[in-house]
């Protein structure tokens, strides 16, 4: 249902929200599982026999199965950077001139509380990808942080897929130890921080999407759910 | 960590702690064994060094027969990763542990690795090996003070240019030019007390964390600029033994290995030696079956501590921690921390005073380091930063509301 003078823009393939959702998805479960893990916040019935509870079992299993889900759609995300045939976010990233200006055009309508607003909102603007890309480093330092604090179980160099695989991890994210402070201890407490960094990140992008459906008034919120927006038909155009 | 950086970025990425192999194959083994027949007849031809005990007879002294004792070769042989066939040989290189000279120096500590070597609930048959090797010197054990004790060191170092191995407890004060710790008449420095005795080794063993990684005394705020002697030592073979204190069942281990080999064993990043720092305390606890249960010790003397429950919600560091103390145990096997009902404070582990010791899980971790260390606790800094992000959006969300200017409809 389009409004008469508005036209339809697509903003996000079907493929991009999927992503999106499983994230969302894999992010909740992440976050209370591995909130549990970091320091178990309720209790098993003790009058249980041991063989009917698993529960801390439960709880990495699945945070470590979320966190296979979200390693996979963040190889995905970061293939979509740089080759999806519909946008390539890294063209709104890199430091041009044009993408400055739009970085800070749309910085300022959120200062400015859309008092001003000096900039095309029907494509993907530089501020939201720079935003985007943040949130893909950090899920990127939790991948890897991740699977060092994964890898330190598979002591015995084996695992039921082969030897390649804590290989390939102590390979891909040892050097996480020095980086973070030296200690294993140090690698947990950037992934506990980190989880942090996310949540924050999480909540002021969504009062930003909801900010903007109600200011812009161009259905932005629905990008999410049906992969179009609504933009006022320029005259020229 | 205080490997060279350069060295220690190398080391990482060449990924050799990833993976304890414990089968080799039988070439490697046969090649291994004849190389340690023909060491084990060398050192054979050796007359014992000053040592005068006799193994046999201090094992008959205690009332320990032979057949305590090749049970102890092979349980020795199964900790240091050997096949089977290798028990009588390590039962031959036990008895000639008095050929290899060592020289056991404390810098700055508090004597309890010399204490954990010397003193269980009986003299075993660690402790009785530990007894017959050739310990040159030792400032807790000899009888000598003084200018005397300084001759004896000097006499040993001559003696055995080369040939012996260094044991060092404690760590090493760095600041004030090394003036926070001093020894003998002359008050030479920790410092080139180590580098000097650390030249004529045939290899350098920290022994406990201090030793290793600093340990205690390099805790925060760490008034000393303490540090571990492979920060201080280079160019010597290092072997690390951390653990506060270290086992004695791991300081045999490395010697028997030096006797039997000739060289050191496979070592990890850390450069700990493999056999006993390759396995996560975790993964062969007695209380992992709770852990995976969900069934945890709330708070001391509640009744999952009485079932023995486990104790990670009381801090236990288990998870973090490489070390074999949940494999061979303290005291021959008596007992060890989480088997009397207290957490692992990760004491083998880099930085533990500060990063491990606190008997709370880590995301409860409320100390505070002077330094503005690790303790901080990370959920009170998420929190305030999700507070502020949440009144920063409060703040533009009333102001949009009160002052926003929607885009016209049309």
């Amino acid at each position: 249902m389009k409004k008469e003078g508005y036209k339809s823009v697509k903003r996000m393939t079907p493929a991009m929200r999927t992503i999106h959702w499983v994230n969302f998805f894999s992010m909740i479960v992440a976050i209370a599982t591995g909130l549990y893990i970091g320091h178990p916040y309720y209790q098993s019935f003790i009058a249980d026999p041991a063989v009917d509870k698993y529960v801390m079992a439960w709880n990495r299993w699945g945070h470590f199965m979320v966190a296979i889900i979200f390693d996979v759609t963040s190889i995905i995300v970061a293939y979509l950077y740089f080759f999806s045939r519909f946008e390539q976010p890294w063209r709104k990233v890199i430091p041009t001139k044009q993408n400055i200006k739009e970085f800070f055009e749309v910085l300022l309508n959120l200062l400015t509380l859309n008092r001003r607003k000096n900039f095309d909102s029907s494509h993907a603007d530089s501020f939201n990808t720079v935003y985007f890309t943040i949130f893909h480093i950090l899920l990127a330092w939790m991948l890897l942080t991740g699977l060092q604090l994964y890898v330190h179980g598979l002591a015995s160099g084996e695992s039921s897929i082969g030897a390649w695989w804590p290989w390939m991890l102590h390979v891909a994210t040892d050097w996480t130890i020095p980086v973070t402070g030296g200690t294993l201890m140090d690698v947990r407490i950037s992934h506990h921080y980190t989880m942090w960094f996310i949540i924050v990140w999480v909540i002021f992008h969504i009062y930003y999407q909801v900010w903007r459906t109600i200011y812009w008034r161009e259905g932005d919120i629905a990008i999410a759910f049906g992969g179009e927006k609504f933009v006022k038909e320029q005259k020229e155009a | 960590m205080g490997i060279d950086k350069h060295d220690s970025v190398k080391s990482l990425f060449t990924a050799q702690s990833a993976k304890v192999n414990t089968n080799r194959g039988d070439a490697y083994y046969e090649k291994l064994y004849a190389q340690c027949r023909a060491r084990l007849d060398e050192l054979k031809a050796l007359a014992p060094l000053n040592n005068r005990m006799d193994f046999k007879e201090s094992i008959e002294e205690e009332g320990l027969d032979r057949r305590d004792f090749m049970k102890w070769a092979s349980a020795t042989t199964a900790m240091l990763m050997l096949p089977a066939s290798f028990t009588p040989l390590v039962a031959e290189a036990a008895v000639l542990m008095n050929r290899v000279p060592v020289i056991w120096i404390e810098l700055q500590d508090c004597a309890g690795n010399t204490e954990a070597l010397i003193r269980s609930d009986g003299p075993k048959i660690d402790e009785i090996i530990l007894d017959i090797i050739s310990l040159e010197f030792n400032e807790t054990l000899m009888a000598a003070a003084g200018h005397q004790a300084e001759k004896q060191l000097e006499d040993a170092v001559e003696h055995f240019k080369g040939k012996y191995l260094l044991f060092v407890e404690g760590s090493v004060p760095m600041g004030m030019d090394g003036y926070y710790g001093t020894i003998g008449a002359n008050g030479e420095t920790f410092i080139d007390h180590l580098t000097r005795l650390a030249k004529d080794a045939a290899a350098v063993v920290a022994v406990g964390s201090c030793a290793t990684f600093g340990g205690i005394p390099a805790a925060a705020p760490n008034p000393t600029d303490a540090k571990g002697v492979m920060d201080v030592v280079k160019g010597k073979p290092i072997i690390n033994i951390p653990a506060c204190p270290a086992n004695p069942s791991n300081m045999v281990g490395v010697i028997l290995h030096y006797v039997l080999t000739g060289g050191i064993p496979e070592l990890d990043s850390l450069l700990r030696p493999k056999f006993a720092f390759g396995y996560r305390i975790h993964d062969n606890c007695e209380r992992r079956a709770h852990f995976d249960a969900g069934e945890f010790v709330e708070e001391w003397g509640d009744e999952g501590a009485k079932n023995n429950f486990c104790l990670y919600k009381v801090g236990c560091k288990g998870p973090m921690t490489f070390n074999n103390c949940s494999i061979v145990r303290y005291n021959e096997g008596v007992n060890w921390p989480v088997g009397v009902g207290r957490g692992c404070i990760g004491c083998s582990e880099p930085d533990f005073w500060d990063k491990y010791a606190y008997e709370r899980p880590m995301a409860n971790a409320n100390i505070k380091a002077p330094t503005g260390g690790v303790e901080k606790s990370v959920d009170e800094f998420g929190l305030g930063l999700l507070t502020a992000a949440g009144v920063g959006i409060a703040i533009h969300a009333a102001a949009s509301a009160v002052a926003g200017k929607k885009s016209e409809e049309n």
